[in-house]
């Protein structure tokens, strides 16, 4: 029981930071039904700008990195929404072109980061790095802790946005039925612009989460690609709430299996997980059924 | 003839290269372009059916692994190890495909994502995460072991050749119009008897083995080392991807163009400035994937295609004057396909005898809901051979649900629907089509990549007509298309649009017709003429369902009618006593009106 709960803690806390990963995977989709994925390596481009601002004599904490990482990542994922995304959203035929630019951009990302740092893995080891507390017997990562903490607190401020705010709103509606979203009034390119940014930079603050306990290399995303969508699927595409949910869910499952396997395949077991939930339930655990035609 | 073209500039090109070249680095350039054109030709039969695979290194992997394994065990011949592989491929394609190929959408691409990444952990952690290849110099040809490395381009170009001719063996049959309409238009591709499953999974299967014997050759001629992260790993898919969609996606000579274009591009920049730039050959591929989506989404093959059919037609095309300009026949026209090379699939009529006693439809206590809302509730009626029956109600009576479930694009969630006598709940859409239920929508739904003829040639080759092109054409001259039969969609008006459709569901002689609002859009003289045209191409044993909104119409042409509201049938009989009928004129006008329309 010990063992179990000692996989079963670290697991809910990176869960967190899986639920926040995904949850940005999951507005794209739901706002303009673009798979991304390149998603992975805007998450692998904020971890190398956190180790930039903490290693590079600046000296800044990641955790306290975040809002300008998410400012940095919102930009960034406007551009390239305004300068790619956008020629490629809309009609079914445009499927294709979406797999292969966003595949696209995602390696030009990874080669370009790879030329200009190499492959070199790097860390960010905060002076609290290897500090934890025990709660009865389970040792708690304190920046293990940290970045379930602010995984939450974004979860938070992500409900309040889109609930509270007019454009949050709009996304909201577009991401329900996009036509009927234009005929209120609202401009559909520029809610696409702002979903596209905002959950980029979600993903960004993920990565930035990630670099305490992560090493770096331009190729760390294609890992994280899988679980990504496995938590996306699980909630059921499309849904922000969902990929949450679906986060937390892989984190555990990834964790606990090290109760059984090596920690070297706990990946096989998110894997099969999302496989099995796209040949059983391919609406998610709570999706809703589509009609036919 | 104008087939084999392409393959002898092939030939002849690699021929010249491989006797030209001599340095080692330039022939190992030739060799990869061959094995990745190979690769492509195999990924592209998947894009064919629109079906984007991003797993295929699972099967180059398992084509790798499997030969290493049985040469390094029992010193099998790699030929030998290959024809296993590709076996052992071809089942673990069906066995991943049939879960995802019910399912519409970007749940295929997503699924075979992790299908190389399950494989190459489990190969890694439990296997070997790398296997030299032993050397076997006493037999060159039974062991692949070529002393001269010009031998493997020949090898290699034989593979790839016989690829090419899979590859265009199945775009000539009707197993390539199957691709082609499901990539089109599923839904509507299924309606017309297409067996989507079936042929999805023949050519995933077809795909994958191909995939497994080009690893054997990559292997054996250029890495020498069977290494897990290599053969499963995520950049085969790159490079498939590239090739293929860089030339042209679904296009049977795509890969090779984009192959030859981009491998000896990617190899010499790496050659040139990869020491100080390590990502140069992925920047080659992720860039033409960038370019490609932004500019030409299906590749450079049919860009120059389409660009030389507008040169080469101005104006619109006719039957008559398709004469061979040089830019008409660089534009090659729509395949068509080969009487000799038909695929033999049941026999042609494997219709059901019409049994005299029994109704060629029997609706019986059909019920239907999404989520809370109610739209049928215990609908029965029942319709005899040779009768026309009409079917109105006013909006969201549950109409076009009706049809749906008929032709298994829904499902009841209870009753029973009766074809000539038979239970038909468990069959799906394709096989009642071949059974001889036919129908129309009420949002017409076309093959817009594919010309008119072709369009009704689907629904030919869905009902294994004997000569499908023959019969679409006598099909379409019926109708009054024969004159923009190999125009494009795009260019029909609402009336013609509505004349295919009728052409499509006639093609296959059904029992039973359904229209969907066939008279929607259409002006009062084409309304007119509509029901004319439909009573000139049926058979007398055949029975039609309309549903229709113009009611004065539809009473003139039915024999009977059933009127639905709110998914009940309110009245059903002879037109003239359903449209008096209080219930009816109070569904449509409400009862507020009901006073005024008896006063009249």
């Amino acid at each position: 029981m010990v063992e179990f709960l000692q996989f079963l803690v670290p697991g809910i806390l990176i869960g967190g930071v899986y639920a926040l990963l995904a949850s940005g995977l999951g507005l794209i989709f739901g706002v303009m039904r673009v798979v991304n994925f390149a998603q992975a390596d805007f998450m692998m481009l904020a971890m190398y700008l956190s180790w930039a601002l903490f290693a590079g004599g600046v000296g800044l904490d990641p955790f306290l990195a975040v809002p300008a990482v998410f400012v940095v990542f919102l930009l960034l994922g406007m551009a390239v929404h305004w300068l790619f995304i956008r020629f490629v959203i809309g009609r079914r035929e445009n499927h294709d072109a979406q797999v292969i630019l966003t595949i696209g951009l995602g390696l030009i990302f990874q080669n370009l980061i790879l030329i200009r740092y190499s492959s070199e893995p790097r860390v960010v080891a905060p002076s609290y790095a290897n500090e934890g507390d025990f709660i009865g017997d389970i040792f708690i990562s304190r920046v293990r802790l940290y970045a379930f903490l602010l995984s939450v607190l974004v979860a938070a401020l992500l409900f309040l946005f889109l609930n509270r705010s007019r454009t949050g709103r709009a996304i909201r509606a577009a991401s329900e039925n996009w036509e009927a979203a234009t005929y209120m009034g609202i401009d559909i390119d520029r809610t696409n612009r702002i979903a596209f940014g905002v959950g980029v930079a979600l993903t960004a603050v993920g990565g930035s989460a990630l670099v305490t306990f992560q090493s770096i290399t331009p190729f760390v995303g294609f890992r994280f690609v899988v679980v990504m969508f496995a938590a996306v699927v699980l909630g059921g595409l499309g849904s922000v709430s969902g990929a949450f949910v679906g986060g937390v869910l892989i984190g555990i499952i990834q964790s606990v299996s090290q109760v059984w396997t090596s920690a070297a395949v706990k990946n096989v077991w998110v894997f099969a997980l999302f496989l099995l939930i796209l040949y059983v339930r391919p609406n998610g655990l709570f999706g809703k059924v589509q009609r036919a035609i | 003839m104008r087939r084999l073209i392409p393959f002898v500039v092939l030939i002849a090109v690699v021929a010249v290269l491989n006797g030209w070249l001599d340095q080692r680095f330039y022939v190992r350039v030739l060799t990869l372009s061959v094995v990745w054109a190979l690769a492509g030709v195999a990924w592209n039969l998947m894009a064919k059916a629109g079906q984007i695979s991003l797993g295929h290194s699972a099967f180059v992997g398992m084509g790798a692994y499997g030969f290493t394994i049985l040469l390094r065990g029992g010193g099998t011949s790699p030929w030998v190890g290959m024809a296993i592989g590709m076996g052992v491929a071809a089942a673990v394609a069906l066995a991943i495909g049939l879960p995802t190929f019910r399912l519409r959408g970007f749940y295929f691409t997503l699924a075979t994502i992790s299908f190389p990444l399950i494989m190459e952990l489990l190969v890694s952690h439990y296997g070997d995460p790398e296997l030299t290849v032993p050397f076997h110099p006493e037999s060159e040809w039974k062991f692949m072991e070529f002393s001269n490395s010009h031998t493997y381009v020949w090898v290699g170009l034989g593979m790839l050749v016989i690829a090419l001719a899979i590859s265009e063996l199945i775009d000539v049959t009707s197993f390539g119009f199957a691709l082609r309409a499901i990539r089109d238009n599923e839904v509507l591709a299924r309606a017309v008897g297409i067996r989507t499953v079936a042929w999805k999974s023949a050519a995933f299967m077809i795909s994958a083995a191909l995939s497994a014997a080009m690893a054997v050759l990559w292997v054996k001629a250029v890495l020498r080392v069977t290494v897990a992260e290599e053969v499963f790993g995520i950049t085969v898919v790159i490079v498939m991807l590239s090739v293929a969609f860089v030339g042209g996606v679904g296009q049977t000579w795509g890969p090779v163009v984009g192959a030859a274009f981009l491998i000896p591009l990617a190899m010499f920049l790496d050659d040139s400035i990869g020491e100080s730039v390590p990502g140069a050959q992925e920047l080659v591929y992720a860039a033409a994937l960038v370019l490609v989506a932004l500019l030409i989404p299906r590749g450079i093959l049919p860009a120059i295609e389409k660009g030389c059919r507008q040169l080469a037609t101005r104006p619109r095309p006719s039957l008559e004057q398709a004469g061979p300009s040089l830019f008409g026949r660089l534009a090659a026209p729509p395949p068509r396909p080969s009487p000799l090379l038909r695929m033999p699939r049941r026999p042609v009529r494997s219709r059901l005898p019409q049994p005299s006693d029994t109704p060629v439809l029997e609706v019986d206590g059909v019920a239907k809901s999404f989520g809370a809302n109610r739209v049928l509730s215990d609908v029965a009626f029942s319709v005899d051979a040779g009768r026309r029956v009409g079917i109105i109600g006013p909006n969201g009576a549950g109409k076009t649900t009706l049809f749906n479930i008929m032709t298994a694009h829904l499902r009841a969630d209870a009753g029973r629907i009766l074809f000539k006598g038979i239970q038909m709940d468990r069959m799906r859409a394709p096989r009642r089509y071949e059974l001889g239920m036919s129908r129309t929508f009420q949002v017409p739904q076309g093959f817009h990549l594919m010309s008119p003829l072709d369009n009704v040639v689907v629904a030919a080759i869905g009902a294994s007509m004997p000569d499908p092109v023959a019969a679409s054409m006598t099909m379409l001259e019926r109708v009054g298309l024969a004159g923009k039969a190999l125009g494009e969609l795009s260019a029909l008006t609402t009336a013609e649009i509505k004349s295919l459709e009728l052409a499509r569901a006639m093609v296959s002689e059904p029992d039973l017709l359904l229209l969907d609002e066939p008279l929607a859009g259409l002006n009062e003289a084409e309304r007119a003429r509509f029901f004319e045209t439909v009573d000139e191409l049926v058979a007398p044993h055949t029975a039609i369902v309309v549903i229709e909104h113009s009611v004065r119409s539809l009473i003139q042409y039915v024999e009977s009618v059933v009127a639905l509201d709110e998914g009940l049938v309110i009245a059903q009989g002879r037109p003239e006593d359903v449209v008096s009928d209080a219930r009816v004129i109070e569904a449509y006008l409400g009862s507020r009106w009901m006073e005024h329309a008896r006063d009249q």
